[in-house]
């Protein structure tokens, strides 16, 4: 628990993002996100393409910049993290070769990392503040000096004043919601996770962006929705909820998406969809989706309840929240109040970037993963390290070698 | 083995014997209008073990039988409208129609989703030979999978292994066959029929040039993966020597992950399958009856320039064993004109809920 913070580089090109940050232990010193960064680019394109060729020309300027606002060298790296899955296997392959070229140059460790799992990591995530020693962490890192354990043990406490997550005791709930995954996990113990319940179809966020662009919202439109419904009557339209009557803890959007199509196909056949009626059904619709997430997580709740009352299961300390959908306001506030009557606390990542795809959350993930083996440099010759840095597009968090 | 040459003079001695052997549970060769037959009494479990460990490789796909008339074919599989018109205008003659069997057959005659195709030859000897056996006999043709069509029996025995040629207890010999197309094999288990084999098309001209259009009419999410399981059991064997592409329409909500949810039922694989919309690319392993490769499930809804689709590198993805799903296939179309998809479905969403899908085979 006292163990000196390690000093990461993480990168992430799991899909359309490339991204690379600097982490010391879970504090984010640096967080660069190349679609949100003025980087000079060749080629047009507004919103982030999957185009390799971008994640080529990106990787290098992102890196560079990452280091130079923590003010640290590849030197003073204790290791370098990067996403191996999920994801698109081809843009995985882009970052993954990049920080394996960057390790043998540095003769750093390399770790390996799970996309969903850095993203439920994500509300370990501490920021930059004045009371934390860093300067005086990163000033051992460069002469290489041992960092006392007066030091270390200050840092940890600091941390844990700033950030209720890390007081938490497993087991943990975790919401992973994103365009990509809705997924529930339960975290047993740092590195075991269970999924309790995932889409068996759509993801919540794809939900979103799908109506949202055939309301004429354009694309990505779940923000755009998020604003809108502010002023839609949530009640105006009547959507089912999905599974309503089902015991799993799966979520599932498709029918849904298809029934909220099918009803503005309806509206339309009476004329062209107003101001009014966009505002109210991007209200109605959201609230359906978000109310099916906060569904299942009450009736998952209630089963962990009574499990732990008849049997010795420990029941739930905290909820972490992560994923990009995490930062719709509508969203927490109905999980919240879903969590009432448990009194159970919402952890949210500390910032919006936190929330998307951003190679932070990369960096504070390795940092627990690295407690758990002794690094070793590492050596692109070596057979072992073939497979172990493989992409893996379809990565389960649940699989953890 | 015995081989009997078949005469004009000596059919009842002919057919005493075959009788005698199928009742042993023996394996018999014998002509068709089409090609030559493996038969064996479909009913015994020991005899069709037999056959198959003769045939082997049927990787899901049923053992065809022939009977003597559609009323002993009724005792067998359920016959519904399609069939019944089918069996009207062809039977006897050289079709194969597939029913949902009545499950009064021993194991391994059926397919994977129980359904077993009935010949009603239009060949005296066989029909009789039926008659007298008072079972149906499986109507397999006789080569090992894969290889040359027996219409003579020096061609077949050349062809076969020696625990093969073990198998078969007795051969009717009646010559050269003429060189007949191979029965059509048409699936009427389906609102619409679904035609397996038709091996004529090669030779028409105009058949080759047209894509076939099928409509299909799904009730449920059910019916639309066992579609697309039966369109890939027709598929199978291309499947496995250059691959197939399918491309996947309709709008939000119609099924195209439905579909693809089908094509990974039937190659077996058990993970769930997600949309890929956002990752653009999920791929699945996959391994059916020994058979390894890749099921490639794509969706092309945030893909809005030429240079995202080519980062994808599709072409290099379809190689043999490998299965490619492409949704909102039109989407893109403009900037896939070098990808030629074998298979196109149009899902529609009727108005009772229902579902609209047409097959174009290119």
């Amino acid at each position: 628990m006292n163990s000196p913070p390690l000093l990461i580089l993480a990168i992430d090109t799991s899909c359309d993002e490339t991204s690379a940050a600097v982490t010391l232990g879970p504090v984010v010193l640096a967080n660069v996100i190349a679609s949100q960064v003025n980087l000079h680019q060749s080629y047009g394109g507004v919103h982030p393409t999957i185009a390799i060729q971008a994640h080529l020309e990106k990787i290098e300027p992102v890196v560079k910049q990452a280091l130079a606002r923590a003010l640290i060298t590849p030197a003073m790296l204790d290791a370098i993290a990067v996403t191996v899955g999920p994801g698109l296997a081809p843009a995985l392959e882009i970052g993954i070769n990049f920080a394996q070229k960057m390790a043998s140059t540095w003769h750093k460790p390399l770790l390996a990392i799970n996309h969903i799992e850095a993203h439920l990591l994500a509300v370990l995530a501490v920021p930059k503040n004045k009371k934390l020693p860093i300067k005086k962490i990163l000033a051992a890192k460069k002469t290489q000096q041992k960092i006392p354990s007066t030091l270390s043990k200050h840092w940890s406490e600091v941390i844990m004043q700033t950030n209720c997550a890390h007081k938490a005791s497993f087991p943990v709930l975790g919401l992973v919601i994103s365009g990509g995954h809705s997924q529930f996990i339960a975290v047993t113990a740092m590195g075991k996770y269970q999924i309790l319940g995932e889409t068996i179809d759509d993801a919540a966020g794809e939900a979103l962006d799908k109506v949202g662009r055939i309301l004429g919202l354009g694309y990505p439109a779940a923000s755009v929705i998020e604003k809108l419904a502010k002023h839609g009557n949530p009640n105006r339209f009547q959507l089912p909820l999905p599974l309503a009557n089902t015991k799993t803890f799966d979520l599932s959007y498709s029918g849904l998406k298809a029934a909220a199509h099918r009803s503005i196909q309806e509206l339309e056949t009476q004329g062209p969809l107003n101001q009014v009626d966009i505002v109210d059904f991007a209200a109605s619709f959201q609230s359906t989706v978000f109310k099916h997430i906060c569904d299942k997580l009450n009736k998952l709740l209630a089963d962990n309840k009574m499990k732990s009352a008849l049997s010795n299961t420990a029941q739930f300390t905290q909820i972490w929240l992560g994923g990009g959908v995490a930062n719709n306001i509508k969203l927490r506030q109905m999980i919240c109040q879903t969590l009432k009557p448990y009194a159970l606390s919402l952890q949210l990542p500390f910032e919006k970037r936190l929330c998307g795809d951003n190679a932070a959350m990369i960096g504070v993930a390795a940092s627990y993963q690295a407690k758990k083996k002794p690094l070793i440099a590492f050596d692109s010759t070596a057979d072992l390290t073939s497979t172990l840095f493989d992409r893996r597009p379809s990565w389960s968090i649940t699989d953890q070698n | 083995m015995k081989i009997i040459k078949l005469t004009t003079n000596n059919q009842t001695t002919v057919l005493a014997q075959a009788v005698a052997c199928l009742q042993k549970g023996g394996l018999i060769i014998y002509p068709t209008e089409t090609v030559y037959g493996a038969g064996v009494d479909a009913t015994n479990p020991q005899a069709v073990q037999k056959l198959l460990s003769y045939k082997t490789r049927r990787e899901g796909k049923p053992l065809s039988i022939a009977v003597s008339d559609r009323k002993m074919a009724s005792l067998y599989v359920e016959i519904n409208q399609q069939a019944k018109n089918l069996y009207q205008q062809f039977l006897p003659g050289p079709y194969t129609v597939i029913s949902q069997s009545k499950n009064n057959l021993a194991p391994g005659v059926a397919s994977e989703f129980n359904t077993i195709g009935v010949r009603i030859p239009q060949y005296e000897l066989v029909v009789k030979l039926v008659q007298l056996l008072q079972q149906p006999i499986t109507a397999t043709s006789a080569n090992a999978s894969g290889k040359k069509r027996p219409y003579a029996i020096a061609d077949l025995l050349n062809n076969l292994s020696q625990k093969q040629k073990n198998q078969i207890d007795l051969i009717i010999d009646a010559g050269i066959l003429p060189k007949n197309e191979p029965s059509v094999v048409i699936d009427t288990t389906l609102s619409t029929p679904l035609t397996m084999r038709d091996t004529r098309e090669q030779y028409s001209t105009t058949a080759k040039a047209k894509p076939r259009i099928s409509v299909f009419i799904s009730q449920n999410d059910q019916e639309t993966q066992e579609l697309a399981g039966k369109i890939l059991l027709k598929y199978w064997t291309q499947l496995k020597t250059t691959g197939l592409i399918i491309g996947l329409d309709g709008e939000l909500g119609a099924g195209k992950t439905i579909f693809a949810k089908g094509i990974a039922q039937f190659l077996q694989i058990e993970a769930k399958i997600t949309s890929p919309t956002y990752t653009y690319l999920k791929e699945y392993q996959y391994n059916r009856h020994q058979v390894r490769g890749n099921f490639y499930h794509l969706d092309l809804w945030r893909v809005a320039a030429a240079q995202d689709l080519h980062s994808l590198a599709i072409d290099q993805l379809c190689q043999p064993k490998n299965i490619l799903a492409i949704e909102w296939w039109t989407q893109a179309t403009s900037l896939l004109s070098t990808i030629k998809p074998k298979l196109l479905l149009k899902i529609e969403v009727l108005k009772n809920n229902h579902r609209q899908i047409t097959l174009i085979e290119n």
